[in-house]
């Protein structure tokens, strides 16, 4: 894996120029607004193939919107998205279908469907989209991706009897389950401890590695990031502020980037904090005491 | 002035937009609904759903339906009495029953159980991004949510509304004959004589319009509901109240219909008679 202080010259912010063959997805100058909000501003990216993807970026600032428009969960207001070479932003749900089964989307909070079992959570897809003959292979492919979550024997649990990392593990072993080309993470360590935080990202690594899928994963998680990333970029206020591999984000020299990565408060953020007085009697309410 | 005017446009406006969307989605729900009737595998999946909306309905809508019943013959028996007509009571109570009360009572009442948890069920779907995550398998989510849904409230709520217009007819006979001692040959022979099957079959069509307005709105509603428990029980709320509206609405177009119908049939009816 190649590791040197390297901006990514493929694709920035100042580079609108993306074609649609440069990676196995790529976003031409996309925008999306909900009513006045500009939550992304004319965004263009490619995702190179086989490459982990990490998109950081303070909460809010549209990481998620991002991903999502990666799958066309959200249309863009203007601007394009490719799927290996082809449009698919302006597909119809019915076309759309069949692009998504090339994907596996890691929600959040896992989004398992909780009135089916951990094995129907991962027939799930492979129901909707294979003709099955044999029951037992269904099983058995179940029982290899759960295996691959080291989850095997769970099949029979339903998600409200899972820990919230086992859940994350069983919905990721949901996502593989048709053999995706593209796996979208959406905040894969969030709420989890340090060392269920870990096992998931040596996942994401194991399934790079066995798997050899294009992953893109949206976290806030520094030390994550650093860990499964190829590439990074960060969001801020809908646009792309910082493109390259992780030693290029450690040694940026934006200061926006750098309290970003440092987990510092801003100068300004932190004199306002520094004003209001946590003691302060002027609240609107006043407690009653009683003698 | 001008502020209020600008407000006012952008409510129309919202107004209109939301008119579009819920549109929109009733005519996905229904071409999707349809073309499922066609795929043996959406079967199991409208079974499942025939359990939860129907099967576990019928206790409700039987104790609805019995209430009805009785109550209309406590409340009429005294204006019959006052006039000499007892024995005309069984007509009264089983027209009203099938014909109205029975239907728009039970549908109110569907409203209320289906409706408040599909919407419920849907909404925290919504919330929890199950609905995203099934859409990212490249599952249509009106096919494999709401297609189910609706055909199960179609098929079961004219099935539903039967029970009720039974348990109506049986609560008031109870109260008629075993409580108020009105002679039960006359009672039936006056209901056999008033009671058509016209009647009946208003009723019984009169649920497969309120069943699948239930099922739409309280799919929209859940698909379409604000984040959080809040979002969630202001969609159940919602949900009811407009179902509740729509099925009025349904009820009274429907009897103007139905009217219509049956004044340009009846005389062919007495000349083939």
């Amino acid at each position: 894996m190649e590791k040197q202080n390297k901006q990514n010259e493929n694709v920035s912010t100042e580079n609108n120029s993306t074609k649609p063959d440069d990676g196995i997805i790529v976003l031409k100058n996309v925008t999306k607004q909900f009513g006045n909000n500009v939550v992304l501003d004319n965004i263009s990216l490619a995702i190179e193939k086989g490459k982990t993807t990490v998109v950081i970026g303070p909460s809010g600032c549209g990481k998620t919107v991002l991903l999502k428009h990666m799958i066309v969960l959200q249309r863009p207001t203007s601007g394009e998205v490719y799927f290996k070479g082809q449009r698919i932003d302006d597909l119809d749900d019915k076309d759309l279908n069949g692009i998504r089964a090339h994907f596996g989307y890691l929600f959040q909070a896992g989004a398992l469907f909780d009135s089916l079992s951990v094995a129907e959570n991962i027939m799930f897809p492979v129901r909707q989209h294979c003709q099955i003959t044999r029951f037992s292979a269904v099983e058995e492919l179940v029982r290899n991706k759960l295996k691959m979550v080291g989850l095997d024997g769970l099949q029979s649990f339903y998600p409200a009897n899972l820990s919230g990392g086992q859940r994350k593990r069983v919905a990721l072993a949901r996502a593989i389950a048709l053999d995706p080309e593209v796996i979208l993470y959406d905040e894969p360590t969030t709420g989890l401890d340090p060392i269920r935080a870990d096992t998931i990202n040596e996942l994401i690594l194991k399934l790079e590695r066995e798997l050899h899928v294009t992953s893109v994963a949206v976290t806030h998680d520094m030390k994550s990031a650093y860990k499964i990333a190829d590439r990074i970029i960060m969001l801020h206020h809908g646009k792309i502020i910082a493109d390259g591999d992780a030693d290029y984000i450690r040694n940026h020299s934006d200061l926006v980037v750098q309290q970003f990565i440092e987990g510092e408060v801003s100068k300004k953020e932190l004199e306002q904090l520094q004003k209001t007085n946590a003691a302060n009697p002027a609240r609107p309410v006043t407690r009653k005491i009683d003698d | 002035m001008r502020g209020m005017i600008g407000a006012a446009l952008i409510k129309i406006g919202e107004g209109v937009s939301s008119a579009g969307q819920f549109g929109r989605f009733v005519w996905r729900s229904a071409v999707t609904s349809a073309e499922s009737i066609a795929r043996s595998e959406t079967y199991p999946l409208i079974w499942a759903q025939m359990l939860l909306i129907g099967v576990r309905s019928v206790p409700v809508i039987m104790i609805t339906g019995a209430f009805v019943g009785m109550t209309l013959a406590v409340q009429a028996y005294d204006q019959l009495a006052g006039m000499g007509l007892e024995e005309h009571l069984g007509v009264l109570i089983n027209v009203s029953v099938v014909k109205e009360l029975g239907p728009v009572l039970a549908a109110v009442m569907l409203a209320g159980r289906i409706g408040g948890a599909l919407t419920a069920e849907l909404g925290t779907m919504n919330v929890t991004e199950q609905i995203d995550a099934i859409e990212s398998m490249g599952t249509d989510p009106v096919k494999y949510l709401v297609a189910p849904r609706v055909l199960a409230c179609l098929l079961l709520t004219p099935a539903l509304i039967i029970y009720a217009d039974l348990l109506g007819i049986i609560g008031g006979w109870f109260v008629s004959v075993v409580q108020l001692h009105i002679n039960a040959r006359a009672y039936w022979s006056f209901s056999a004589y008033g009671v058509e099957l016209w009647d009946v079959g208003c009723g019984v069509i009169k649920g497969f319009f309120f069943g699948g307005a239930i099922a739409v709105i309280s799919c929209y509603k859940g698909f379409h509901c604000k984040e959080g428990a809040r979002g969630v029980g202001q969609a159940c709320t919602e949900a009811f109240v407009m179902s509740f509206i729509v099925i009025l609405i349904i009820d009274f177009a429907l009897v103007v219909v139905f009217k219509a119908i049956y004044s340009s049939f009846w005389p062919l009816r007495s000349m083939v008679g």
